[in-house]
């Protein structure tokens, strides 16, 4: 009977405590918002890929994209507003010397991807052709106005040997409509375009003649100091979904269609651009920052005269959150 | 007279003290970096090197030359136009849809299109602010073409007037006073489409300074570049409030003539 009473009432009581203990509840995601500084786009493939696959969730962030402008995205960081945001090189030494401490964790794009393009029956070959010519470049600042300067400095180019005018992000009208003779475009972008419109192009790469720091992942160094478990977190997370880019091209493609508009109406265009992009971020070990490519973007920056000082170039990024 | 115009602009300098000193209050009680919102004194330090190197009177002018363009031009087309609609009850029912659907695009869509037909040079912010000033003309001539008494056209008529004479002496003057409040409003939004048309392509002008601020980061050179652009807008209404008051003296002065 007492026994009985111990294997009835004994289990009965577990029972009931185990009713009234608090279940642990799953933790709640960090929500991140993160500043694309684009629309959305093909090139943007690594970052959809890694949050249909999961690769967020599994370190318990959801990712929300936020296709504001770059320079928006980089004042959020630097402003502690949010943790994350993609920005080229440039604009993070940019930044820093107007005392926004924003640094690069992952450099993203291993070769600088702007370049010089120019209609074959131009008669440009080469950089050093396009003296005496007219150039178009989207502004007199930015990635494209640094890379103009870099190559511009390699070949030799003075600031009077070519006549640059400012023509906004019309670039192909341009080009096509021989207003310029050649213009300063992203190589991944609209050489693609001109390409698949049946024009016979020629493109002056600017990484071909300078190592330059180009788009990568920022934070700030409030978050990097205090919150260094969720920066290895999101960067493990993003360079996976890089990684099964690069392997998976198609795979990746595919992945998009759910985030651009428009994709599968200007397929084969957007399939070469996605396929030409993605040599600009082959490097091992992925994500990793060059000290040498921020030492000669700064001294590009200066020379441009886009920066009065040096801004310690060493402090401007860090490859110590790489797995 | 004199001592209210003292009093007046003493009001206007007091008022402005009190905004720096509200201005730099919230600067020390939020601590926030010149990134966010740059000081009074730093705003003040970057406008001085501005005026000093000469580069914010040369974007100044070049924006002013685009203002003055695409004021002039709008106020041709959207004047002419509205002269035949307030006259041509079919030109009306033709164009009014088309006209008011204009009004609905927005220029900063339509902008790099126009820096595409146009190029990269002056043309094209002339058209961009053209296209901003020509409606709030447009609806302004008609009011006042329609606001022209019946009996005042009959007059006319009967003193068998011809067309032109109708025009200059009867209906300019009485549509004066809407036409320059249209002109009022419409020299206020052609700076804002300089602006648009320098954010799309320039290398000049203060649309451009301030994408030069934004783009470096530099706050300060935003502020001073919005403070330049107010500056010039309220100059310009002033000058129309100044034309007004010299042009329409004639309606003050017979009234007056009225009263007495």
């Amino acid at each position: 009977m007492k026994r009985g009473f111990v294997l009835f009432v004994i289990p009965l009581l577990v029972g009931l405590v185990g009713c009234y203990c608090p279940v642990r509840p799953a933790p709640e995601p960090t929500h991140v918002r993160l500043p694309m500084g684009f629309v959305a786009n093909v090139q943007f493939a690594p970052w959809y890929v890694a949050v249909e696959r999961g690769y967020f969730a599994a370190e318990g962030i959801e990712l929300e994209f936020d296709y504001s402008w770059e320079t928006d995205g980089v004042r959020l960081v630097g402003a502690g507003e949010t943790p994350f945001a993609i920005a080229s090189g440039d604009q993070v030494l940019l930044a820093r010397a107007q005392g926004l401490p924003v640094v690069t964790i992952v450099n993203w794009f291993r070769r600088f991807p702007v370049a010089v393009v120019a209609l074959e029956e131009s008669g440009i070959q080469g950089p050093q052709d396009l003296a005496g010519r007219k150039v178009g470049i989207p502004e007199t600042f930015g990635a494209s106005y640094i890379g103009w300067r870099a190559l511009a400095a390699v070949v030799g180019l003075e600031e009077n040997d070519v006549s640059l005018e400012v023509i906004g992000y019309t670039q192909l009208a341009n080009l096509t409509e021989g207003r310029v003779d050649a213009a300063v475009v992203y190589a991944n972008n609209e050489p693609v375009q001109l390409a698949q419109a049946g024009y016979d192009t020629v493109l002056v790469s600017v990484a071909d003649y300078a190592t330059l720091v180009s788009n990568g992942l920022i934070t700030n160094e409030k978050t990097l100091r205090e919150r260094p478990e969720l920066v290895r977190a999101f960067v493990r997370a993003f360079l996976r979904g890089l990684a099964d880019t690069l392997d998976d091209p198609d795979g990746a493609f595919e992945v998009c269609r759910k985030y651009v508009e428009g994709l599968d109406e200007n397929e084969t265009v957007q399939r070469a651009v996605l396929e030409t992009t993605i040599l600009y971020w082959q490097g091992e070990p992925l994500g990793w920052s060059d000290p040498a490519a921020w030492q000669e973007t700064e001294e590009v920056v200066l020379e441009a005269g886009l920066l009065s000082s040096p801004v310690e170039a060493e402090k401007a990024f860090t490859n110590d959150c790489l797995p | 007279m004199r001592r209210r115009y003292t009093s007046r602009i003493g009001l206007a300098l007091l008022s402005f003290a009190a905004f720096l000193a509200l201005w730099q209050g919230v600067v020390w009680l939020g601590g926030y970096p010149p990134f966010i919102l740059p000081s009074p004194g730093a705003v003040l330090k970057r406008l001085g090197d501005l005026l000093a190197d000469g580069s914010l009177w040369f974007h100044a002018r070049v924006t002013l030359r685009e203002v003055l363009a695409g004021l002039g031009l709008g106020t041709l087309v959207a004047t002419l136009l509205g002269y035949g609609l307030a006259h041509s009850p079919l030109a009306e029912r033709l164009l009014a849809p088309y006209v008011v659907a204009s009004q609905s695009v927005p220029v900063v869509a339509v902008a790099p299109l126009l820096v595409i037909w146009f190029g990269t040079g002056l043309l094209s912010k002339v058209v961009v602010c053209a296209l901003i000033v020509f409606f709030p003309i447009l609806v302004n001539t008609v009011v006042g073409m329609r606001s022209v008494e019946r009996d005042l056209r009959d007059l006319m008529r009967a003193l068998e007037a011809s067309r032109w004479q109708t025009i200059w002496l009867l209906e300019v003057p009485a549509a004066l006073p809407v036409l320059l409040g249209g002109l009022k409003v419409g020299a206020t939004l052609a700076v804002v489409g300089a602006v648009v048309g320098e954010f799309v392509a320039s290398d000049r002008g203060l649309g451009y300074l301030l994408k030069q601020g934004q783009q470096l980061y530099d706050t300060p050179l935003v502020f001073v570049g919005i403070g330049a652009l107010v500056v010039l807008a309220q100059s310009l209404y002033g000058a129309m409030a100044l034309a007004e008051r010299v042009l329409l003296r004639w309606r003050t002065e017979s009234f007056s003539g009225v009263a007495r």
